[in-house]
């Protein structure tokens, strides 16, 4: 049992570290070292910085932070605001009789831009609503319709993700969405202070 | 006893010669042939990331030589992780614009219904300290806490490692990331597949 142990790992070392691969790598020729000055490259490198730091945003902008259930609201390196909130719990319902129709809860992540905002939203419950509450999903549109639950304010993203309140509070700071994010009516107003249709939105 | 013994002397021998290697990362060289490859470099990432910057999406940017992995967006640094060490075949880490194909798999819960889906969600704590990413072009990161503090994690790295490379066609380029394991749970949770992943010089020296 030793010996096999042994030999595994050192043939896994001898492989490793065996000098047949090599990383694959972009090898700069020569010519190019030979031609290029160090200043110019110094120059075309702070250019190059330039015209990164140009997509950044102007103005404020939302990061969440889905990991550690946080929100902030910065301006340049400025953090404005810095908030708790409750992102997507990850977990998947599938429909009891669609077998090809799943949810997964998951906030998305990438970057966006605020679309829409909503004043007072009243909440448009989804299937899936009605499904995880063992319920038949009505045909009635009007039967979806619930008021006072998301809050003051909803910030669309896509997709029919917001930002939006909770009467959760308690459950702020723990990844218990559906997909949306949700803030406390304080940090939903300052929220509504700094950010409008545009805001760029990053979300990892 | 005496094989169990011998069999952890081994282990810690192994993980010795780890060290070893990890802390013979190359130092820069200071002439200026270096510097104007480094200045090559950095500005070939730069245009990479440009590139990136300018599409609606986050982008990881992985940089041994500052001992980093950024997430960013829109050419902001939106969360930065430590890299403690790495490794790569022949002291060259690999350079480039990559998009993550594969990302470590996660086990989510399922809720029936007239059950609460936020009942049981998943957490930080859930994502791997040990995997994965598979690259295109091939490459593939592996991502391991230091052996010191997880010796088996780092072994079953180490074996996955082997035997990947052993029966993979054409992944003959990898680099290894040694990452505490709060950040490499928090870099398996931050990745999606399709993620570009640009791998790089992105100061100067």
């Amino acid at each position: 049992m030793v010996l096999a142990v042994t030999a595994l790992v050192a043939g896994l070392f001898a492989y490793q570290f065996g000098g047949s691969r090599e990383v694959e790598s972009r090898i700069l020729t020569a010519e190019s070292r030979n031609t290029s000055s160090l200043a110019r490259l110094r120059a075309q490198h702070a250019a190059l910085k330039q015209q990164l730091a140009a997509y950044a945003p102007t103005g404020a902008y939302i990061v969440v932070d889905t990991a550690r259930n946080r929100l902030y609201v910065k301006r340049r390196a400025a953090v404005l605001l810095d908030a708790v909130v409750s992102t997507g719990s990850g977990t998947i319902l599938d429909h009891p009789d669609q077998p090809e129709r799943r949810w997964i809860f998951d906030t998305p992540r990438g970057a966006f831009a605020v679309q829409s905002k909503l004043v007072n939203p009243a909440w448009v419950k989804p299937d899936w609503a009605f499904l995880e509450e063992g319920r038949l999903i009505p045909a009635n549109a009007g039967e979806r319709v619930e008021a006072g639950i998301l809050g003051e304010y909803a910030f669309g993203f896509g997709n029919g993700y917001f930002i939006h309140g909770t009467l959760y509070t308690r459950m702020l700071g723990r990844n218990v969405t559906h997909g949306c994010i949700r803030l406390n009516d304080d940090d939903l107003r300052t929220v509504n202070q700094l950010a409008g249709i545009g805001t760029p939105l990053i979300i990892f | 006893m005496r094989h169990r013994g011998l069999f952890i002397a081994v282990v810690l021998a192994v993980a010795c010669f780890d060290i070893r290697l990890a802390a013979e990362t190359p130092a820069p060289r200071r002439d200026p042939a270096a510097q104007r490859q480094a200045l090559l470099e950095a500005n070939t990432v730069l245009q990479d990331e440009i590139k990136l910057a300018a599409r609606p999406q986050t982008y990881l940017l992985v940089d041994v030589h500052q001992g980093v992995v950024l997430v960013k967006a829109r050419g902001i640094e939106i969360h930065r992780l430590l890299l403690l060490s790495w490794r790569a075949r022949g002291d060259q880490p690999p350079m480039g614009l990559f998009r993550l194909t594969a990302r470590p798999p996660v086990d989510r819960p399922k809720t029936r219904p007239g059950e609460d889906a936020t009942e049981h969600p998943i957490d930080l704590s859930d994502m791997p300290a040990e995997y994965q990413l598979i690259l295109e072009p091939s490459l593939v990161v592996a991502i391991g806490p230091p052996v010191q503090d997880h010796p088996w994690l780092w072994l079953r790295g180490l074996i996955r490692e082997g035997w990947n490379r052993a029966f993979s066609k054409g992944s003959d380029a990898w680099l290894r990331v040694v990452l505490p394991p709060e950040s490499a749970r928090s870099l398996a949770w931050s990745v999606n597949e399709g993620m570009p992943v640009l791998i790089g010089r992105s100061t100067l020296p």
